[in-house]
């Protein structure tokens, strides 16, 4: 390295550097450290230092079906975004960059304009728009799945469309142009070329959809119903009362669940390439 | 393509995605518009009116306008601890040649995933009553108690918690963006590290650390869970009194008043930041 001996000169601001990445570090993985140590506490009571340990929380998750159901809708609405959004958001991300239109700017502001709305401002407009459509219509709007659904892709697709967009700036379009000369229909260069140069970017869209749609709570706090719950609200909601090593083994074994999917997305494309 | 004109085409692909928003986002923002000026009444909840007394009522009362500061400053702290925390940490792991990047990427992904709520469970465990650090504190000296839960710091400890990750991986993205060999042009002209920093690498990526601020601001302006479960009872941010306003109170033009004076002045700040940016660009 060329820079060691002027690197010499500065090891107290290095020192601050790796404070500060201690720190970081600290507050990012603490809450969740924490969480894995309180869910094996034997105690109901989460009080330090625990009487002992022991992992019968974990057997007594599906004695709460609640969060077995709520985690059920939670996997089926992110599911449903993460297509839906995939769907819409990948064809306006390819407008967007390879085609040349008046208003192609405003668009792209446009379509990204959901993620700088507060998440609590969208969930009580489309509430009160669902109202008035329920009034309307008399049939039974909130808490339905299309609803937070239709909800869930508004926060969902502008991330696809960012994502989508930065990787397909990156593409280099002569290849696609190569397909075309040689004769592929242009229906063709997309499914054959275009969308596979995609694939690094439209796996960080989904990964990233699915994240949005299944931790949200802002949006979502809105547009429940008693009956329709996700996983974080009902986890939140349990909070409120209390913090005993049940709820904290129900988030370990989510946490867990979605750690290994991640390891096993890391194979097929590296994430560290692609966030 | 040529088959057909090429608006045509670009049309049907952007389409969908427009109507979505124009649909779920537009068409209720300005239904909430018009709702923000109709008359809350006890026994028939909305009244149809065209009034601006919702807003007069935030503005005036000390309370509102108090949560809104309080909203405000935990904000802002947020976003610049972030960027003191976020930088180091992406510069390491953008730069960094190990076998351990993707597992250090991993790490920074894996809690973007947990929710809020998780976050706000562990930090509960450490600073509530009977909590990690009471009983240390207990156990050093017998009687004392240190009960840092329902406090802003804990507020601005777990919202930082959560938006920390979503900062570095924007800051990591953007400083791989940037040639390593300026840095070591840099360093062969003899600037030492903190020059460095300040005179290539911050100037480089200030794009990103808009990006990233700008990001993290709008998520803690936004912050719900949080303040509700680490700020207690008597710890007012926008998000949470809008819910209650809602749910609890029904007031609806109200809450939609709030809704509005949130989303202004969030869109204020974040537009005002990034005008700053481009003059800077343009200035350098």
């Amino acid at each position: 390295m060329a820079g060691t001996a002027a690197r010499r000169g500065w090891t107290a601001s290095g020192a601050l550097v790796w404070v500060l990445i201690g720190a970081g570090v600290f507050v990012m993985a603490m809450p969740l450290v924490m969480t894995a140590y309180i869910s094996l506490f034997r105690d109901a009571v989460v009080i330090f230092p625990p009487s002992g340990y022991s992992t019968a929380w974990y057997a007594r998750i599906m004695e709460f079906p609640r969060f077995g159901t709520s985690l059920g809708t939670s996997l089926r609405i992110a599911a449903m975004a993460t297509a839906g959004s995939l769907l819409i958001g990948i064809p306006a991300s390819l407008a967007l960059v390879r085609h040349r239109f008046p208003g192609r700017g405003a668009l792209n502001v446009l379509l990204l304009s959901p993620l700088t709305v507060p998440g609590v401002v969208i969930g009580l407009s489309i509430y009160v728009l669902v109202v008035e459509a329920e009034i309307a219509t008399e049939a039974p709007l909130i808490g339905s799945d299309l609803v937070l659904v239709l909800a869930h892709l508004l926060i969902t697709t502008p991330w696809v469309v960012r994502l989508c967009v930065a990787n397909l700036i990156g593409l280099d379009r002569s290849v696609e142009e190569a397909a075309a000369n040689l004769g592929a229909s242009p229906l063709s260069v997309l499914w054959r070329v275009t969308l596979p140069m995609m694939r690094q970017g439209i796996v960080a869209a989904a990964l990233f959809a699915f994240i949005v749609s299944f931790e949200n709570i802002e949006l979502t706090l809105f547009l429940i119903s008693p009956g329709v719950m996700t996983l974080p609200i009902s986890i939140l909601q349990y909070l409120e009362y209390r913090v005993d090593p049940l709820v904290a083994a129900v988030v370990m074994v989510q946490t867990l669940v979605i750690a290994g999917l991640l390891i096993l997305l890391d194979r097929y494309v590296k994430l560290s390439r692609i966030v | 393509m040529s088959a057909r004109p090429r608006g045509l085409t670009a049309g049907l692909l952007v389409g969908p995605a427009t109507l979505l928003v124009m649909g779920a986002l537009v068409a209720p923002l300005l239904l909430l518009a018009r709702t923000s000026l109709n008359r809350y009444d006890r026994t028939q909840f909305m009244v149809e009116a065209l009034t601006p007394e919702n807003y007069a009522r935030f503005l005036v009362d000390p309370f509102y306008t108090g949560v809104l500061w309080t909203t405000l400053w935990i904000a802002l702290l947020t976003t610049a601890l972030c960027l003191l925390f976020g930088f180091p940490i992406a510069y390491r792991l953008a730069r960094s040649q190990s076998r351990w990047k993707s597992a250090g990427v991993l790490l920074v992904i894996l809690p973007l995933f947990i929710g809020s709520t998780v976050r706000a469970l562990g930090w509960m465990g450490v600073l509530g009553r009977g909590g990690l650090l009471d009983s240390a504190a207990a156990a050093l000296s017998p009687g004392s108690s240190v009960a840092l839960l329902y406090t802003p710091f804990a507020v601005v400890l777990g919202i930082l918690s959560i938006n920390l990750p979503y900062m570095v991986l924007t800051l990591q993205s953007v400083i791989e963006g940037i040639d390593a060999r300026v840095e070591e042009a840099a360093d062969s002209l003899g600037a030492d590290g903190p020059r460095r920093f300040l005179h290539v690498v911050l100037p480089l990526a200030l794009p990103g650390i808009a990006t990233g601020a700008v990001l993290v601001f709008i998520l803690a302006m936004n912050a719900y869970a949080t303040p509700l479960l680490l700020g207690g009872a008597r710890f007012q941010m926008m998000a949470p009194m809008l819910f209650r306003e809602y749910a609890v109170n029904n007031n609806w033009p109200f809450a939609a008043a709030i809704a509005f004076i949130l989303m202004i002045t969030t869109l204020t700040l974040t537009a005002a930041s990034s005008a700053f940016v481009q003059r800077r660009y343009k200035a350098a």
